[in-house]
C-alpha cells in the first residue's frame, strides 16, 4: 500500500511536469509569501523557484512580512512588473479578496497556495490533510492489521483532530464494524501536548491490563507521549504507534523502531507543483484542465473550486533517506541508535 | 554682496531645518518609574483572563490628579491614589476603596448620578458591578439602588452615553465566549447588554442581538447626526457569521444594526480594542481596531456635497503606516497581537499620536513573544513614525490595557500599563521644553456632569482641533478627567465646548500651558493644583 501511494504521488509530480514541457517559455510567475522569514517557506520557495526557472519562466517575488494590507500592495506591485500567473500564500483568507478581484480585473489566474482562498477564480493547491489520517492507519494496520487498538486525537476544540479521525476511520472503520479491530481506548488531548498523551495512554493501558496491539496518534509529538507510557511496559518496539509531522525526534524513533511511521508533507512537491501549475495558467490552460485537478467545494462557505491535493509521504524504516536526501534531517540525527535494516541510515 | 549671500544662506538653512523638523517628529523621553511608583498590581489568572487587564483614570480625591484602578484579573483589583507633586516624580499609594474585587477584567469611570463625583463600572468575569463614588475615593456597592443587573457573563467591554433628555446614562456592556463551555468555547460567543436609563435608575438589560464577542465598544457620534452610534469590535477566533458592528441607538427606539445594505462592509478582524481621533481635521472620528497582525485605521468615505455620509469605511493603516502588524525590535519574524489602542499627542506638537499596547494571548506559537507596545508618532503629512524603543516605552511584557493621562499634571501626557501575569508599568513623560499645551475640562450643571457626547474644538494655526467626548474604547478601560491637546508653538488658543445636545459655546481665547475648566453658561475658568 505504501508503495502504491508513492507511485500515485510520483505520478502527479510527473505529469504537471511533463504538462509543461510543450509549454511557451519566458511567462513571468509572481509569487506574494506571507511572511517569508518563517523558516519553513524557503524548502517551498527553492523548489518552486527550480520548477519556474526550468520551465524557462521567470521567479519574481514579494513578501507580506504577516501583513495582509502589505499582502494587498504586494500583489498589486506583482500585477504592475507584468506577471502572466500569481501564487498567493494568504496571510489572511477574509482580506485577500481586493488581490483576487484585481487579478481577475487583469485576467491573471491566481493559484492560493497551502493556505485556501475560497474563490472560483483561485486553483487551491495544498496537501491532501484527510489523507494523514487515512495513511497513519495504512501503515500501522499494514503491521498489525486486526486487535485491540488505541487512538490518540489532538486538541478537541481543533477541527483538525477530527479530520484526521475521519481518515483513519476510512481505514479501520469496516474492521471496527465487523468486530476485527476493537478500539479499547479513544481520547482527546488537551493542547496536543505529548504529557497529556503519556497520561492518557497510561490510563487506556492500565484499564486494559497493558491488551494494546496498536496505537494511531494524531500527531508525532502525541506520538512520543505515547512511547514514553509504552517504554515503562517494556512494550516500545513491540507495539506500532502511527503519528505524522515529521518531527526530527519522530524521525528517530522511527530508525530506533519504537515509531511505525510519521506521516511528512514533503514541501519541495508542493512547490514544484506550484510552479509547474502556474506555468500552466500562464500559458492560458483553463483551472479545470490543470492535470490531475478535481473539484472540491470543502470550504467554508461551498465554493467550488478547482484543486489538486497531493498526497504526504508516509516516513517508515524503508525509506528514511528520503527525508536525509531532501535536508529535512541530518543522517546523524535521523540514524542515532538504529536499528538494523532501515534504508538510509546504512 | 557678502552680507547677502550669507542671509540668503541661513535661510536657506532654516528652510532646511524646518524641513527636517517636519519630516520627523519630535520623540519625547519617558522616564520608567515603575519601581518607585507604589504600584504593585498583576493582572493574574488563567483563561478567562487572557482578555481584559483594563485601566481607568480618573480623579476621585478632589485635587485634579488622576488617580488609578486596574484590575487585577483572578486576585483583588488594585486602587491608587495619586500623591504626585505637580511636575514630579509619578508617586501612588494604595488605598482601600471599595473597589478591590476579584475577577475584576476591566473599568471605566463616570458619573452616573450627576452628583459630581465619579463612579466606576466594574467589569467581571460573573457579576458586574457599578460602585457609587462617595468621595475622597471611597465607594460602595450601587446595583441594587440604580437597578443595575451585573449578569454572570465574561464581561470586557463597556461604552456609555447619555441619551436624549435621559437622567441616567446607556450603558452597553460587551460579554466574550460562554466560559462554561472552556471544552469548545469556539461559536459560543453570550449577548453583549444594553442597560438603558429608566428615570434615575436602570431599565433591565436588553440584549443586542447578535453578539460576536465583543471586546471593545463606544458611543460615538460617527456622522455628526448628533446621536452617537455603539461601534462593536469583536473577536473573529470565536464568533461564527459575525464581524465588527456599529448599532444604531435612538432615544426610545430599538437599536438598528447597520448593514452592507447601509454601506457598512464586513470587516473581520480579532477586534481587541477601538481608539477615535479626527486625524485630518474633518470633522469625523477616525477609528484605529487593533487585532492580530494588522491594525486597521478606517476612515470615513467623504459624503457627497449635502447628503448625510452613509457607514462607509476605507482602511488608511498601510498608507498612514500604522499596520503595527510584526514587532519593530527584537525578534520581527512573528507577528504581533495589539489590545489597548488610544490617541494622544504625547510631544505636544499638535498632532495626535497613538499608542499601542502589545502581548502574546499567553505563549501561542504562530505570534510573537517577546512584542514591544509602540508609540507611532504622526508627522505633518498624516503619516506615523514608530518611536516606542526610542522614547523608552517599548515594553515586551504581555501587555494588555493601559490608560494615557497626565499623572504630575505637567502638561505631557504620562502611561500606565497593565500586563499580564506581571507588574504594572508606568511611565513618565519627561518631554520637551518648548512645545505648548492646554488641557480642558467641560462641566454641565445638572445631567451628563462630564458632557460625555460633547466635543471640544480647539483652533490651532487653519485647523480645528476636535475631540470627542467618551467614554468607552481602548481594551477595558480608558480615561475620564483633563483632555490634553498639544499646541506645538502656540502660546494661546481659541477653544469652545460643543455641547452633548449640540449647542455649541463661544470660542475663548485660551492661554497655553494652562487647565481650564469650561462650565456650560459661565465659561472657562483657569485651574491650578492645590
Amino acid at each position: 500500500m505504501r508503495k502504491l501511494t508513492t507511485a500515485m504521488m510520483a505520478g502527479v509530480a510527473m505529469s504537471a511536469m511533463l504538462s509543461t514541457a510543450a509549454l511557451a517559455e519566458g511567462k513571468v510567475i509572481g509569487v506574494s509569501w506571507s511572511n517569508f522569514q518563517e523558516e519553513r517557506w524557503k524548502t517551498d520557495e527553492a523548489a518552486m523557484k527550480g520548477a519556474i526557472e526550468a520551465n524557462g519562466d521567470k521567479y519574481i517575488s514579494a513578501d507580506a512580512q504577516a501583513s495582509a494590507a502589505k499582502q494587498l500592495s504586494d500583489v498589486e506591485s506583482l500585477i504592475t512588473q507584468g506577471v502572466d500567473a500569481l501564487v498567493i500564500l494568504s496571510v489572511d483568507k477574509d482580506a485577500i479578496g481586493p488581490a483576487i478581484d484585481k487579478a481577475a480585473a487583469e485576467g491573471i489566474p491566481v493559484i492560493g497556495y497551502d493556505r485556501l482562498i475560497e474563490d472560483n477564480r483561485a486553483f487551491y493547491l495544498t496537501f491532501d490533510n484527510k489523507g494523514v489520517g487515512r495513511i497513519i492507519a495504512q501503515e500501522v494496520t499494514k503491521v498489525v492489521p486486526e486487535g485491540n487498538f488505541a487512538i490518540i486525537k489532538g486538541d478537541k476544540g481543533d477541527p483538525n483532530a477530527l479530520f484526521l479521525l475521519e481518515g483513519m476511520m476510512e481505514v479501520i472503520g469496516a474492521n471496527v464494524d465487523a468486530g476485527k479491530i476493537k478500539i479499547v481506548g479513544e481520547t482527546f488531548t488537551d493542547g496536543w501536548k505529548p504529557d497529556n498523551a503519556q497520561k492518557n495512554m497510561e490510563q487506556i493501558l492500565t484499564a486494559n491490563n497493558n491488551a494494546v496491539d496498536a496505537v494511531l496518534a494524531e500527531n508525532d509529538g502525541m506520538a512520543g507521549g505515547v512511547i514514553a507510557a509504552l517504554t515503562a511496559q517494556g512494550m516500545a518496539g513491540t507495539v506500532p504507534v502511527g503519528g505524522q509531522d515529521g518531527d526530527l525526534a519522530a524521525l528517530n524513533r522511527v530508525a530506533r523502531g519504537t515509531q511505525t511511521v510519521s506521516v511528512w508533507k514533503d514541501a519541495r512537491q508542493l512547490g514544484a507543483a506550484a510552479g509547474n501549475i502556474a506555468a500552466a495558467l500562464a500559458d492560458g490552460a483553463m483551472m479545470s484542465d490543470v492535470e490531475g485537478a478535481v473539484k472540491w467545494s470543502g470550504g467554508e462557505k461551498g465554493v467550488e473550486m478547482d484543486a489538486i491535493f497531493l498526497d504526504p509521504t508516509p516516513i517508515t524504516k524503508d525509506n528514511i533517506n528520503v527525508v536525509i536526501e531532501a535536508g529535512h534531517i541530518s543522517k546523524e540525527q535521523a540514524c542515532e541508535g538504529a536499528m538494523d535494516g532501515v534504508v538510509g541510515c546504512n | 554682496m557678502n552680507r547677502l549671500l550669507l542671509a540668503m544662506a541661513s535661510a536657506a538653512i532654516a528652510v532646511l531645518a524646518n524641513g527636517v523638523a517636519g519630516a520627523e517628529p519630535a520623540v519625547p523621553s519617558f522616564v520608567e518609574e515603575t519601581a518607585s511608583d507604589g504600584i504593585s498590581t498583576v493582572y493574574s489568572g488563567e483563561w478567562e483572563f487572557m482578555v481584559g487587564g483594563g485601566a481607568a483614570a480618573f480623579d476621585c480625591s478632589g485635587d485634579g490628579f488622576p488617580d488609578l484602578f486596574l484590575a487585577g484579573g483572578a486576585s483583588h483589583a488594585g486602587f491608587y491614589r495619586n500623591i504626585s507633586r505637580q511636575g514630579g516624580e509619578l508617586r501612588f499609594e494604595k488605598q482601600a476603596s471599595g473597589l478591590e474585587l476579584e475577577a475584576v477584567t476591566g473599568a471605566y469611570a463616570l458619573d452616573i448620578d450627576s452628583d459630581g463625583i465619579k463612579d466606576l463600572v466594574l467589569l467581571r468575569v460573573g457579576e458586574n458591578v457599578v460602585m457609587r463614588g462617595r468621595g475622597n475615593c471611597r465607594f460602595e456597592r450601587a446595583n441594587e439602588m440604580w437597578g443595575f443587573d451585573g449578569g454572570d457573563a465574561w464581561s470586557t467591554a463597556l461604552a456609555a452615553t447619555w441619551e436624549d433628555g435621559a437622567d441616567f446614562p446607556a450603558i452597553a456592556v460587551g460579554n466574550y465566549i460562554d466560559r462554561r463551555e472552556e471544552g469548545f468555547p469556539w461559536g459560543s460567543c453570550t449577548d453583549n447588554w444594553l442597560h438603558r436609563a429608566e428615570g434615575a435608575r436602570f431599565a433591565a438589560p436588553m440584549p443586542l442581538k447578535p453578539s460576536h464577542c465583543a471586546l471593545s465598544m463606544l458611543f460615538t457620534d460617527w456622522n455628526r447626526s448628533g446621536t452617537p452610534s455603539l461601534r462593536v469590535s469583536n473577536d473573529r477566533e470565536y464568533y461564527k457569521g459575525g464581524q465588527e458592528q456599529l448599532w444604531r441607538i435612538e432615544a426610545g427606539a430599538e437599536p438598528y444594526l447597520y448593514s452592507a445594505a447601509d454601506g457598512w462592509e464586513r470587516l473581520r478582524i480579532w477586534g481587541m480594542g477601538i481608539a477615535g481621533y479626527d486625524l485630518n481635521f474633518d470633522g469625523y472620528q477616525e477609528y484605529f481596531l487593533t487585532s492580530m497582525a494588522d491594525n486597521k485605521l478606517q476612515t470615513l468615505t467623504k459624503p457627497t456635497p449635502g447628503t448625510s455620509p452613509g457607514p462607509a469605511y476605507t482602511d488608511a493603516a498601510f498608507a498612514k503606516g500604522v499596520t503595527a502588524h510584526r514587532p519593530y525590535a527584537g525578534e520581527n519574524v512573528k507577528p504581533s497581537t495589539a489590545w489597548h489602542a488610544q490617541f494622544e499627542d504625547m510631544n505636544n506638537d499638535g498632532l495626535a499620536d497613538l499608542f499601542i499596547a502589545k502581548g502574546n494571548v499567553a505563549a501561542m506559537p504562530d505570534f510573537a513573544m517577546e512584542d514591544p507596545n509602540n508609540l507611532l508618532l504622526q508627522k505633518t503629512d498624516g503619516s506615523f513614525a514608530e518611536a516606542g524603543d526610542r522614547a523608552g516605552i517599548g515594553s515586551t511584557a504581555i501587555s494588555r490595557g493601559a490608560v494615557i493621562a497626565d499623572f504630575n499634571l505637567d502638561g505631557m501626557l504620562d502611561l500606565a500599563v497593565v500586563n499580564r501575569w506581571v507588574e504594572a508599568q508606568l511611565w513618565r513623560n519627561t518631554g520637551l521644553d518648548n512645545a505648548n499645551w492646554i488641557q480642558i475640562r467641560p462641566l454641565q450643571p445638572r445631567r451628563n456632569r462630564d458632557a460625555i457626547g460633547g466635543w471640544i474644538e480647539v483652533k490651532r494655526g487653519d485647523v480645528v482641533m476636535r475631540r470627542e467626548i467618551t467614554v468607552g474604547g481602548g481594551h477595558a478601560g480608558g480615561h475620564l478627567g483633563w483632555w490634553h491637546f498639544g499646541l506645538g508653538g502656540q502660546t494661546e488658543a481659541q477653544t469652545r465646548i460643543v455641547w452633548p445636545d449640540g449647542e455649541a459655546g463661544a470660542w475663548e481665547e485660551l492661554r497655553a500651558g494652562h487647565f481650564y475648566t469650561i462650565e456650560r453658561g459661565r465659561g472657562a475658568a483657569r485651574w491650578q493644583p492645590g
